[in-house]
C-alpha cells in the first residue's frame, strides 16, 4: 500500500499491540498521527465558527468577535451544543433501532432471552400484561411513543427510570427532556446562523440532551437489548488478538447495535451454515469482537460462547485485527468503524457489508437489515462472506499475534451480574465501602484515542493510579477494550491495587477493575449508582463516585459527558472538549456546574494529578458522609 | 589607521560600531563635548525623573573597553588643521588622524529676541547638560513657558508636565507640531497635553523677555499683547549645525558642511555625518550616515541615497502618528487627499499620480513601516487598484528564495 | 545564522502560527489555555491574504541590515553578533517607534496596552527546538534554515 504518512507510530499503552502495529506494512490511525500531529489552535479551543459565508471566523487579538458579533462564549457553545445534539443523534438512533427491534421480535413471536431484565423493565415501566411477548411488545412501544414525542411534551419514562432527587433537581432546572429524537432537532435549529447566543441557556441545552441521551440511549438501549439477547453474567473470556482462530472463516463486527446481529449470530452456528464453512476448508463461523458491539457480545458471551471468538480490541485496535489477515468480512451497523479500515480492507481482500447506512463505508457492499428478510439477509451474508473466503485466505498472508491479550479477562459484570456476584444485594459493597475497604468508586469511561499520550495511555496510567489508592474501577466503553487488553481486568491485576483493595479482590478472586462492557453500559453504570444511592438513602453527588472519559473521543461522549454532568458526578477530562477559549464555559463547567447539578468538570492530562485530583473528591464526599 | 571622531551621538557612535564591527584593528578616538553617552531623543525621559542618566544612553555600559575605543569626553574640539592632519581641543592638545569624521551634530539656537539671550533661566533642550540644568531648576519653579511646539519643545513640555510644573507652550504657526502633523492630528495632541495641564498659545510670536534683578526672564511678552510669566524658559526654535571649529580649515560650509553622496567633504581624509550635514533631520538618518562615512572611510564605496528625512513618529500619552512626507501640500500642488477616520484612528494619504507624496497615520501605527518605502521610492500604486487604505507590504511580496528575505515587488 | 525560510504557496492561512507566537508570550500557556482575548494577546508574525497570491506570511527576517536597529535611538533593538538575530531589550526601550516607522515591511508595532514597547519577533529567544510558530505550522510553511550572514 502507498504510505503518505509516518513510518512511526504513535505509543501505545498496549506494548504488544504497539509492536505489531509498527511492523505492519498498511497504514493505521496510529501511523495518520504524526502526520496530524500539529493541531489548529482555533480548533482547539473550539473558538472557530463556521455558520455563515461571513466566516469562517477565529477569535483572535485583532477579531475579538465573529463578523455576526459572536462572542468566544457564543461561538462555543453553539460549537458545543451542535456536538452534544449529534452525540445524542447518535445514541438515540440506536435505541429506536433497539425498541424497534424488540417491537418487531415480540410481534413476531420471537426468543426473548432475558426474563429478568423483561421483568424489570415490567416494573419499572408499570406493565402489567402477563403475556411475555405482549409484555416486551408494550415496553418497547412505551420507548418509541417517547422517543416521537415533539420537544415540547416531556417523555413520561424520565420520571419512571431516573432516581427521584435527580429528577426533581432536573425538575426545577428545567431541563426534563421533550421527545428525544426532537430534542436533537432543537438543538441544532438553536445553534445555526444568528439563532441562540445566550450560552448558559445552550449549556442546560446540553444537560437536556445528556438525559435523554443517557436514560434511552444507554440505560434502555441495554435494557432492551438485554429482553432479546439476554442478560450479562459474569466469566472469564479471552481478549486480544488471540482470539482470532485462523481455521475459522471469521467475521469481525463493529458498531453499536447488538440486536441487528441477534439472527445471525444464532444462524452461524447451525449444522447446515458450519457444513458451508467444512465444505470451503473452514471448521465454521466465528464472530471476532471489536468496538462496543463487540463489547456487547462479549458482556452477554456465556448465550454466545460457541459463535464468539472473544473481543479482540477496541476502535483503535480495528486496523491492527484487520492487518492480520485472517478477518475474511467486516459487517458494520455503526460507528466507531473507522474509515481508516477500507484501504486495508481493499488490500487484504476482505469483505465489507454495512448494515445499517448510517455507517455506509465507501466501499463497502450496502445491505441495510431488514427485520422480515433476516433469514434470507443472513443466507446471502454468510454466501458472501464464504466467497471472499475462498477468494483471499489462499493469496493472503497471515500475520497473527497469539500472544496478545490474554484468557482470563472478568467479562460479564453487570448491574445484575454484580448484585447476583455480592449475594443479591448490595450491602457487602457498601459495607466494604463504608468501612474504607474500598475508598470509592469511579467509572472510567468513554472511549479510546490517540491524544493524551497515545492509545489508551492516559486511561490505563489513570486507572493504574486510582486502583492503587483502593479505589474501583468499574469501566464501560473502548476503554475497557484497552483496560481488558493490558490485563487490568484479569484476577492477577489485584496486585496492583491498594492493600486494602488488593484484599477484597484476592478475597473474591475478582480483578480491580470491572469490565461492564460497550459505552452503552455507562447506563448500567448509572443504575448502579443509583441503586447504591437508594440503598443508602443519599442523592447521587454524595455518593463517593466520580466518572473519567481520560481520552473521550467524539461526540457521543460529550453527550455521555453531558449525562454525568446532569446526574451530578464529578466527571474528568484527559483533554478539554473544545471549549477553553470561552471564560464562560470553563467558569460553568469547572464551577457553577457544582450549584446547578452538583457536577464538576475536571481537565487534566496528567495520570497522577488527575488520580489525586479523584481521590480527594472521593475523600471530600467520604467525609461528608461521615464514613 | 587611526580615525578620529568628533561628536559622541548617533552618526559618531554609528560609525565607531561599524569601524570596530569590520576592522578591530583600526585605531579609533571619540572627543566629545559631553561626559555621557546619551540618546537626545530620550532626554524629556531623563527631565521626567523617568530615567536617570545611565537610563538615556543608547550603548552598553562597557561600549568603549569592549570595542577598544578610546574616547576624550568632556572634550571641546576648536580648531582642524588639514595639512597636518590634527584636532586642537580646548585644553590645547593636538590630536591626529589619518581618517577624520565630524558628527558634532547641531546646536539650538536662541532667536535674537530682547530678554531672551541675555535671561539665565532659558535653556535649550538639545543634550544632557541642558536637560540637567533644567532639572534642578524644575525643583523651585512653578511657571515654565516653552518657546516652539516643535518635537523638541513637546518633549520639554511633558517632562515639565510630568514634573508638576504648569506649563505654557507658544507657537508662531496655528498648531503644534506643524512639520510633522496636520492640523487635525495636531489638535489630538494638544487636547492631550490640555488634559494633562498644558496652556497654547498659538498663532503668536514672542517680542521681549522681561529680565529682573539677578537676570532671570521673568515675563513674556506676546505679539498679540499677551503676558506670560515664566521661572523657567525653554526655547525650541529650531536648530543649526555645529561646526565653528573648522573656520579657516578650508572645509566647504554653506550653513552645514557639504558633503558628496560618499559623505567626504571637499577635503580627502575628511568625513562628516549627522546632523552637522544639514541633511539627517532625524536619527536613523543620523546613524545611517555614520555608518556609510565609516565604510567610505575604511576604504569601501558605499553611497548615501536612502536620504529620506521628511519621516517621523510622535508618542505622546499612548498616542502614536506615523508621518511622513508632504502631509500638508498646497492647492496648487494638485494632490489627491484621501483621509479615514474612527473613534481611535485618523488616516491621511496623500497621492499625486499614483505616487504617494505625504502619509499620516495616527492611532493604530502597527506594521506601517511599508509606507516610507512606498514615498521615498516613489513607488506607483495605481495599478493596484485597491482602497489606498488597504495597502500593506503584501502588496509588494516578494521573497529571496535563497536567502529568506524580502524584496519589494513594484 | 538561522531564519525562518517561508514557502507562502504552502500557507492555508489557519493562523496557527499566530496561536503559537501568542501562547508562546504568555507565560505557562499552552495551545487550549492561551488568552486570545487577553489585551497582552500580540501576535508577531502576520498572514495576509491577496486574492491573486494567496496567503502571504508576513515574519520578522531579522535583515542582515536590519533597519529597526539603525533607527533604534534608545540601543533596545541589537542585531546579535553571534545568533544574527535582532533582539529587543524592552527596558532600554524609549517607545518612539522609529522601528515600527522604519521596518521596510511592517512587522514592527506598538504593543497594544499601553504603547510603550514594540511587539517584535524574538525568534523564541533561540530556543534549542526553534521558534513555536515554526513547530505549530501544519503545512511546513514556514521551516527554520541556515542562511549565510
Amino acid at each position: 500500500m502507498n504510505s503518505n504518512f509516518s513510518c512511526k507510530t504513535c505509543a501505545s499503552a498496549d506494548q504488544k499491540l504497539e509492536t505489531f502495529i509498527s511492523n505492519l506494512s498498511v497504514d493505521t490511525s496510529h501511523h495518520r498521527m504524526e502526520g496530524q500531529s500539529v493541531k489548529c489552535g482555533f480548533g482547539l479551543q473550539g473558538i472557530c465558527c463556521r455558520l455563515c459565508s461571513n466566516g469562517p471566523c477565529r477569535i483572535t487579538p485583532d477579531g475579538p468577535k465573529g463578523v455576526c458579533g459572536a462572542t468566544a462564549d457564543t461561538i462555543v457553545a453553539r460549537n458545543f451544543l451542535r456536538a452534544v445534539s449529534a452525540g445524542s443523534g447518535c445514541y438515540i438512533h440506536i435505541v429506536e433501532n433497539t425498541a424497534l427491534m424488540l417491537k418487531k421480535t415480540a410481534a413476531s413471536k420471537g426468543v426473548l432471552k432475558g426474563k429478568v431484565a423483561l421483568a424489570k423493565l415490567a416494573d419499572i415501566f408499570e406493565v402489567a400484561e402477563a403475556d411475555e411477548h405482549v409484555r416486551a411488545e408494550k415496553i418497547a412501544d412505551m420507548v418509541l411513543a417517547d422517543l416521537y414525542k415533539p420537544d415540547y411534551v416531556k417523555m413520561e419514562l424520565v420520571e419512571k427510570m431516573a432516581y427521584k432527587p435527580r429528577f426533581d433537581r432536573w425538575k426545577e432546572l428545567g431541563i426534563l427532556p421533550g421527545g428525544a429524537k426532537s430534542e436533537v432537532f432543537a438543538g441544532v435549529v438553536k445553534t445555526s446562523t444568528n439563532l441562540n447566543s445566550d450560552p448558559v441557556d445552550m449549556y442546560l441545552n446540553c444537560l437536556k440532551l445528556g438525559i435523554s441521551t443517557g436514560l434511552y440511549g444507554l440505560t434502555l438501549t441495554n435494557l432492551l437489548n438485554d429482553v432479546m439477547l439476554g442478560e450479562p453474567s459474569i466469566r472469564l473470556a479471552p481478549v486480544g488478538l488471540r482470539v482470532i482462530d485462523t481455521d475459522y472463516i471469521n467475521i469481525m463486527i463493529t458498531g453499536h447495535q447488538h440486536s441487528i446481529f441477534a439472527y445471525l449470530q444464532d444462524r452461524l452456528i447451525q449444522d447446515d451454515v458450519i457444513e458451508k464453512a467444512k465444505a470451503v476448508g473452514a471448521k465454521g463461523f466465528k464472530l471476532v469482537g471489536c468496538t462496543c458491539v463487540g463489547q456487547d457480545l462479549q458482556l452477554r458471551g456465556e448465550h454466545y460462547k460457541e459463535v464468539f471468538n472473544g473481543h479482540a480490541g477496541n476502535n483503535f485496535t480495528s486496523e491492527a485485527i484487520l492487518a492480520t489477515g485472517a478477518i475474511d468480512a467486516v459487517l458494520s451497523e455503526f460507528n466507531c468503524t473507522l474509515p481508516g479500515i477500507e484501504p486495508i480492507c481493499d488490500e487484504l481482500k476482505i469483505k465489507q457489508i454495512c448494515l445499517d447506512d448510517v455507517s455506509k463505508k465507501a466501499n463497502a457492499e450496502m445491505k441495510p437489515f431488514v427485520f422480515e428478510e433476516k433469514e434470507t439477509q443472513s443466507n446471502e451474508i454468510i454466501d458472501a462472506v464464504i466467497e471472499s473466503y475462498q477468494a483471499r485466505r489462499a493469496v493472503v498472508t497471515l500475520n497473527m499475534a497469539a500472544d496478545h491479550g490474554n484468557d482470563d479477562t472478568l467479562t460479564g459484570v453487570s448491574e445484575g451480574s454484580l448484585k447476583s456476584f455480592l449475594g443479591g444485594t448490595w450491602k457487602p459493597l457498601i459495607d466494604l465501602i463504608v468501612k474504607g475497604e474500598i475508598k470509592g468508586i469511579a467509572g472510567v469511561v468513554g472511549c479510546s484515542s490517540l491524544t493524551a499520550g497515545g492509545h489508551d495511555v492516559l486511561t490505563v496510567n489513570l486507572v493504574k493510579e486510582l486502583i492503587a489508592k483502593d479505589i474501583l474501577v468499574l469501566s464501560a466503553g473502548c476503554s475497557s477494550g484497552g483496560l481488558e487488553n493490558v490485563g487490568l481486568m484479569s484476577p492477577s491485576a489485584a496486585s496492583l491495587a491498594g492493600p486494602k483493595l488488593r484484599a477484597v479482590c484476592e478475597s473474591l478472586g475478582i480483578p480491580p477493575v470491572l469490565n461492564f462492557g460497550p459505552c452503552l453500559a455507562i447506563g448500567r453504570l448509572e443504575l448502579v449508582a443509583t441503586e447504591l444511592a437508594e440503598a443508602i438513602g443519599v442523592d447521587l453527588p454524595q455518593l463517593p463516585l466520580v466518572l473519567s472519559a481520560p481520552q473521550w473521543l467524539e461526540e457521543q461522549a460529550l453527550a455521555d459527558g453531558a449525562f454525568g454532568l446532569a446526574l451530578g458526578l464529578p466527571l474528568h477530562l484527559g483533554l478539554p472538549p473544545f471549549v477553553t477559549g470561552s471564560p464562560v464555559a470553563v467558569q460553568v463547567f469547572t464551577q457553577d456546574m457544582l450549584n446547578l447539578t452538583g457536577g464538576q468538570l475536571i481537565i487534566d492530562d496528567n495520570a497522577k494529578s488527575a488520580a489525586e485530583t479523584l481521590d480527594a473528591i472521593i475523600e471530600k464526599k467520604r467525609k461528608e458522609l461521615n464514613i | 589607521m587611526k580615525i578620529v571622531i568628533i561628536g559622541a551621538s548617533a552618526a559618531g557612535i554609528s560609525a565607531a560600531k561599524t569601524i570596530k564591527a569590520s576592522e578591530p584593528d583600526t585605531e579609533v578616538v571619540i572627543i566629545s563635548k559631553e561626559d555621557s553617552i546619551h540618546s537626545r531623543c530620550m532626554l524629556h525621559k531623563f527631565l521626567g525623573h523617568e530615567r536617570d542618566a545611565k537610563g538615556i544612553s543608547f550603548i552598553a555600559d562597557d561600549f568603549f573597553e569592549t570595542n577598544g575605543i578610546t574616547w576624550h569626553s568632556n572634550t571641546t574640539v576648536i580648531g582642524l588643521d588639514a595639512q597636518k592632519k590634527t584636532v586642537k581641543t580646548h585644553d590645547n592638545q593636538d590630536i591626529g588622524y589619518d581618517k577624520l569624521l565630524i558628527a558634532t551634530g547641531a546646536a539650538y539656537f536662541i532667536p535674537p529676541i530682547p530678554g531672551l539671550r541675555e535671561a539665565k533661566n532659558v535653556y535649550g533642550f538639545r543634550d544632557l547638560k541642558d536637560a540637567q540644568l533644567l532639572d534642578s531648576e524644575c525643583n523651585t519653579a512653578k511657571n515654565a513657558v516653552v518657546i516652539g511646539a516643535g518635537l523638541v519643545g513637546m518633549d520639554a513640555a511633558v517632562a515639565m508636565l510630568m514634573r508638576g510644573l504648569k506649563v505654557t507652550v507658544i507657537e508662531m504657526t496655528p498648531a503644534v507640531m506643524s512639520l510633522q502633523l496636520d492640523q487635525k492630528s495636531a489638535q489630538a495632541y494638544q487636547q492631550l497635553f490640555e488634559e494633562h495641564g498644558a496652556a497654547f498659545i498659538l498663532n503668536d510670536k514672542v517680542v521681549s523677555v522681561d529680565v529682573d534683578e539677578v537676570g532671570r526672564g521673568k515675563t513674556i511678552h506676546l505679539a498679540s499683547g499677551k503676558a506670560v510669566p515664566a521661572d523657567v524658559i525653554v526655547i525650541a526654535a529650531g536648530v543649526r549645525p555645529a561646526f565653528s571649529f573648522t573656520e579657516g580649515s578650508g572645509i566647504a560650509t554653506n550653513h552645514a558642511i557639504l558633503v558628496g553622496d560618499d559623505l567626504k567633504t571637499n577635503i580627502d581624509d575628511i568625513y562628516a555625518a549627522g546632523d552637522v550635514t544639514g541633511m539627517a533631520g532625524i536619527w536613523p538618518n543620523a546613524m545611517k550616515q555614520g555608518r556609510i562615512a565609516a565604510i567610505n572611510m575604511l576604504g569601501e564605496k558605499l553611497l548615501y541615497e536612502d536620504r529620506y528625512a521628511l519621516k517621523n513618529t510622535v508618542n505622546f500619552y499612548g498616542l502614536t502618528t506615523l508621518s511622513l512626507g508632504n502631509i500638508n501640500p498646497e492647492p496648487e500642488e494638485n494632490c489627491n487627499i484621501f483621509i479615514r477616520e474612527d473613534r481611535h484612528n485618523y488616516q491621511k494619504v496623500i497621492i499625486k499620480n499614483g505616487i504617494i507624496q505625504g502619509v499620516i497615520i495616527q492611532g493604530n501605527i502597527a506594521g506601517t513601516g511599508f509606507w516610507q518605502y512606498l514615498i521615498k521610492n516613489k513607488i506607483d500604486v495605481s495599478g493596484k487598484n485597491k482602497d489606498v487604505f488597504s495597502l500593506s507590504y503584501a502588496d509588494f511580496y516578494d521573497l529571496n528564495q535563497d536567502t529568506g528575505e524580502y524584496n519589494y515587488a513594484v | 545564522m538561522k531564519r525562518i525560510i517561508i514557502d507562502r504557496e504552502k500557507c492555508d492561512g489557519c493562523l496557527n502560527c499566530n496561536i503559537a507566537c501568542i501562547s508562546a508570550h504568555e507565560e505557562g500557556s499552552n495551545f487550549y489555555t492561551v488568552n486570545m482575548q487577553s489585551p497582552d494577546a500580540e501576535t508577531r508574525n502576520f498572514i495576509k491574504f491577496d486574492a491573486q497570491k494567496g496567503y502571504l506570511p508576513i515574519f520578522c527576517r531579522h535583515c542582515d541590515e536590519p533597519e529597526c536597529v539603525l533607527s533604534c535611538m534608545s540601543g533596545a533593538l541589537e542585531k546579535d553578533p553571534l545568533t544574527g538575530h535582532v533582539q529587543y531589550d524592552e527596558s532600554k526601550c524609549a517607545a518612539c517607534y522609529m522601528c515600527v516607522m522604519n521596518c521596510p515591511y511592517g512587522v514592527l508595532k506598538p504593543d497594544k496596552r499601553a504603547r510603550t514597547k514594540v511587539i517584535k519577533c524574538d525568534f523564541c529567544d533561540d530556543k534549542p527546538d526553534g521558534p513555536s510558530c515554526v513547530k505549530a505550522c501544519p503545512k511546513k510553511a514556514i521551516e527554520v534554515k541556515e542562511v549565510s550572514l
